[in-house]
């Protein structure tokens, strides 16, 4: 159910008595610009550090406390064009807590995004000075994640786009161009030009909830369109390799697929490559992995909003080459349609299974809601991505596959290995 | 056999079978999930024992628990994991340091995978070929984690306080103790500690209790098993301060610093209630003292001391408990001199009546959010298993603690004499 609050403001409500809280999340969309990553995501730590009714961290805890333990965040991330930032609030629900925890989470939420603690017109100096510092020093720190740090640079490789080539956190540099000024404007910018999505989910009356989301106080507004599929044209192949102390080496590949977001070849898409990389039965994980034993991980993704297939493995800095030619055959199998009814039967029913046990998770089913609220051809219930899949054939498999196409191959390797 | 918990509004049936096998099912008609754990419990301390009908005491390369955990997935002319894949199920497992879990997610053919999960734990093969190609493959893994500071740093911080207890080894082993892992010690150990007696299965999800139950008596009648043997365990209670090393330094490729502090447990916290209730009353005291609506908290982290990557954790399990604190910080040195000085005070501590209510209050509400999702219970209820308090039964442990409890939990933990202290120092770079 989505109701239009205001201009630009929507509410998706999702009555359910299955689970033990209630979820409200509110999304702020915004055409990704890649200039802005840094400022909003340290919008989102200068949030929810401090607020105008809970001026210190501990205040926003003990509230956080009072609210029966309830679990809060606020959150970026990149829906292909579009940038968005997210407060998620996790409450026991008021029916065991005894207690009317949704309209206090309304409260607290309207409290800490359009009430944050300001001196002059401006963000509390020392809380912007200490947050910005404590951000660059994690993000300087996610090196330490070597999978992560790979996967980044694969992507930084890949793309073109400043805005799909950084991270949708931003980077060390651009935090450092932020000023005070410059964060205000960004806040004020998200508070009253952004697409908002609120969802909210649990036993919940969607009446008593559009009053209490009406609450926020959000302005209405014309927002900003981008389109979110992201479509980057294939260049030439592109090699990148870092040496760095490490023991194991994490080898990544980019391919495009020219396939569209929830478009007609959709669920072909989604189910080779869950056949060439997406489970423990892929041609990925057990060939390269179990059966040559050269991978700890080998696993391949799709990120439909980007055309974008990313493999990712970690193994021994000696068998980079191998392993490159060792992925590049599954995928030729694939394409030749060498495997079995049988496996790609099971492919189908792990996938259908795996999505049906999705709607057990309060935090899958308010992102369908989100997704369908965006994207006009998302299709929300199950039995859309049961038949979907059900449809798919060999030959649906083994067509995609053949349009995808190896566009980056990024080598994170040890400083010894070479 | 079947208990309601009105509080956290579940229904457990708990039943043991003829073969010791302890099983827990908890229908859960609303969802599509059914998730289930078949436990042993042995893990990666348990290298010391005396085999199955012998009577030396033997030792096991370290990893040996996880190594086998690995391996009993292969089969003679298949891999569970595709008999799970069949039907669509999707299976994994994991190895703790006294336990290892098997388990399974669908949303259909319970009766099939519940089966395919009994038959494949209790059915071992390990010959020479595939325990040997399980070596690349481990190896893999131990190296992954060697790329990985906040791991080595947190066994950095193990092998101080326990120099010669097996939960300092990393629960992988190391590539010179996986080389040697023979199919001879793997049956050995197998034997001795799969023993349906020391084993639980908890089933939660979409499932009919009663036909539930008759097909696991079925399947297990319909095995043989020695009979029911208590185990030997060589791997004593450590509470001993003599042998703590006080200080290590690490360099590693990290970006900041690290500082982490921890204290070793001076007596041993059983699985009953009085240790259940110990082990909450150490996590709210951690919680009053170092959690992030404490003044200490606030005060740290405005000076810098301190950021979001603060993490104070309480371990108890068979033979060993400790407190660890872990940090990225400019200036190591100062934050662990900050919080030995917080510990030097002892029992000495100043606990808010009003915010340990308050906190109560929100533990519970997390007790709660961690009941809503199926794989999240079915884990509490298997950690739980081999315990006499079972996960439903923790509301009330929590109701029931004290204030006076917190005081007590700081004086029993909180000596200097029990302390370590680990920094990380970024590798000079070259």
């Amino acid at each position: 159910m989505r109701i239009e609050l205001t201009a630009g403001v929507h509410l998706n409500v999702i009555p359910t008595t299955k689970f033990k809280t209630t979820r409200i999340a509110v999304h702020f969309l915004a055409p990704a610009d890649a200039d802005q990553y840094a400022a909003r995501t340290l919008l989102t730590s200068v949030l929810e550090t401090a607020s105008a009714a809970y001026p210190t961290q501990a205040a926003l805890s003990a509230e956080l406390e009072t609210l029966f333990g309830a679990n809060f965040g606020i959150g970026v991330g990149k829906e292909g064009g579009m940038h968005r930032v997210s407060a998620t609030l996790d409450l026991v629900a008021d029916g065991l807590a005894q207690a009317p925890l949704l309209a206090a989470g309304f409260d607290f939420l309207r409290e800490v995004l359009t009430r944050p603690l300001t001196v002059a017109g401006r963000f509390d100096a020392a809380v912007f000075t200490r947050e910005r510092a404590n951000l660059i020093d994690y993000l300087n720190s996610l090196d330490e994640d070597r999978q992560t740090q790979a996967s980044l640079a694969l992507q930084a490789l890949y793309f073109d786009a400043p805005s799909q080539k950084a991270p949708s956190f931003g980077t060390v540099a651009g935090l450092e161009a932020v000023t005070e000024a410059g964060l205000w404007a960004t806040y004020q910018a998200m508070l009253s030009q952004d697409q908002v999505e609120i969802v909210v989910l649990g036993d919940v009356n969607p009446a008593a909830v559009t009053a209490l989301a009406s609450g926020l106080g959000l302005a209405p507004r014309n927002p900003a369109e981008a389109p979110y599929a992201i479509d980057q044209t294939p260049s030439a192949l592109r090699r990148g390799t870092d040496a760095v102390s490490v023991n194991q080496a994490k080898l990544d590949l980019g391919y495009h697929t020219p396939v569209a977001l929830y478009g007609a070849d959709y669920y072909a898409t989604v189910v080779a490559v869950e056949l060439f990389g997406g489970s423990p039965l892929s041609l990925l994980f057990t060939n390269v992995r179990e059966k040559a034993s050269k991978a700890y991980y080998a696993s391949a993704v799709l990120d439909p909003f980007r055309h974008f297939v990313q493999v990712q493995t970690g193994i021994d800095p000696a068998d980079a080459t191998e392993v490159e030619g060792l992925i590049a055959a599954q995928l030729a199998r694939v394409v030749a349609g060498e495997f079995s009814d049988d496996l790609l039967q099971r492919i189908k029913d792990g996938l259908t299974n795996g999505r049906l046990i999705a709607y057990d998770a309060p935090r899958f089913l308010a992102r369908q809601a989100l997704l369908h609220a965006l994207i006009p051809t998302h299709q929300e219930g199950y039995d859309a991505f049961a038949s979907g899949v059900a449809a798919v054939t060999r030959e649906d498999v083994q067509r995609v596959a053949a349009g995808l196409d190896l566009h980056a191959v990024y080598l994170l390797t040890s400083k010894e290995g070479n | 056999m079947a208990t309601t918990y009105p509080e956290v509004g579940e229904v457990l049936h708990d039943v043991t079978l003829a073969n010791g096998l302890r099983v827990l099912i908890v229908p859960k008609p609303d969802y599509h999930e059914t998730y289930a754990l078949f436990a042993v419990n042995y893990g990666g301390i348990d290298v010391r024992y005396v085999p199955l009908g012998e009577s030396e005491m033997v030792e096991d390369p370290a990893g040996i628990a996880h190594f086998l955990e690995h391996k009993l997935f292969e089969k003679a002319d298949h891999d569970a994991f595709d008999l799970f894949g069949a039907t669509g199920a999707s299976s994994n497992a994991f190895t703790g340091a006294t336990s290892t879990a098997y388990l399974f997610s669908t949303s259909q053919q319970v009766a099939t995978n519940l089966t395919t999960l009994l038959d494949f734990v209790q059915d071992p093969y390990f010959t020479e070929q595939t325990v040997a190609k399980e070596k690349g493959i481990i190896g893999q893994e131990i190296q992954m984690y060697q790329d990985t500071p906040g791991w080595r740093l947190y066994y950095g911080l193990l092998g101080n306080l326990y120099p010669t207890h097996p939960v300092a080894q990393d629960v992988t082993g190391s590539l010179s103790s996986i080389a040697q892992i023979t199919p001879t010690a793997l049956h050995r150990a197998y034997r001795t500690f799969y023993q349906p007696s020391n084993m639980t299965l908890t089933v939660v999800g979409n499932v009919d209790p009663q036909a539930t139950l008759d097909l696991i008596t079925a399947n297990q009648a319909a095995k043989t098993f020695a009979p029911a043997t208590p185990i030997q365990r060589g791997v004593a209670e450590d509470c001993g301060v003599a042998d703590i090393l006080p200080y290590r330094a690490l360099s590693l490729p990290v970006a900041r610093p690290k500082a982490a502090v921890a204290i070793k447990g001076q007596r041993p916290v059983g699985d009953d209630l009085a240790g259940t209730r110990f082990q909450v009353a150490v996590r709210l005291l951690l919680e009053m003292l170092f959690g992030d609506s404490s003044p200490l908290y606030q005060d740290w982290y405005d000076r810098g001391l301190i950021d979001d990557s603060f993490d104070c954790d309480y371990q108890a399990a068979r033979t060993f408990n400790f407190v660890t604190f872990a940090c990225d910080t400019a200036d190591p040195q100062a934050l662990s001199d900050a919080l030995v000085a917080v510990i030097a005070k002892g029992a000495d501590q100043e606990l808010d009546p009003a915010r340990f209510a308050r906190l109560k209050q929100a533990g519970l509400g997390k007790y709660y959010q961690g009941m809503n999702a199926l794989d999240s219970m079915a884990n509490q209820l298997s950690a739980q298993s081999f315990a006499s308090v079972n996960a439903f039964e923790m509301a009330q442990v929590m109701r029931d603690v004290t204030l006076d409890d917190l005081y007590q939990a700081a004086g029993a933990l909180f000596d200097l004499a029990a302390v370590t202290v680990c920094h990380v120092h970024p590798e000079a770079q070259a």
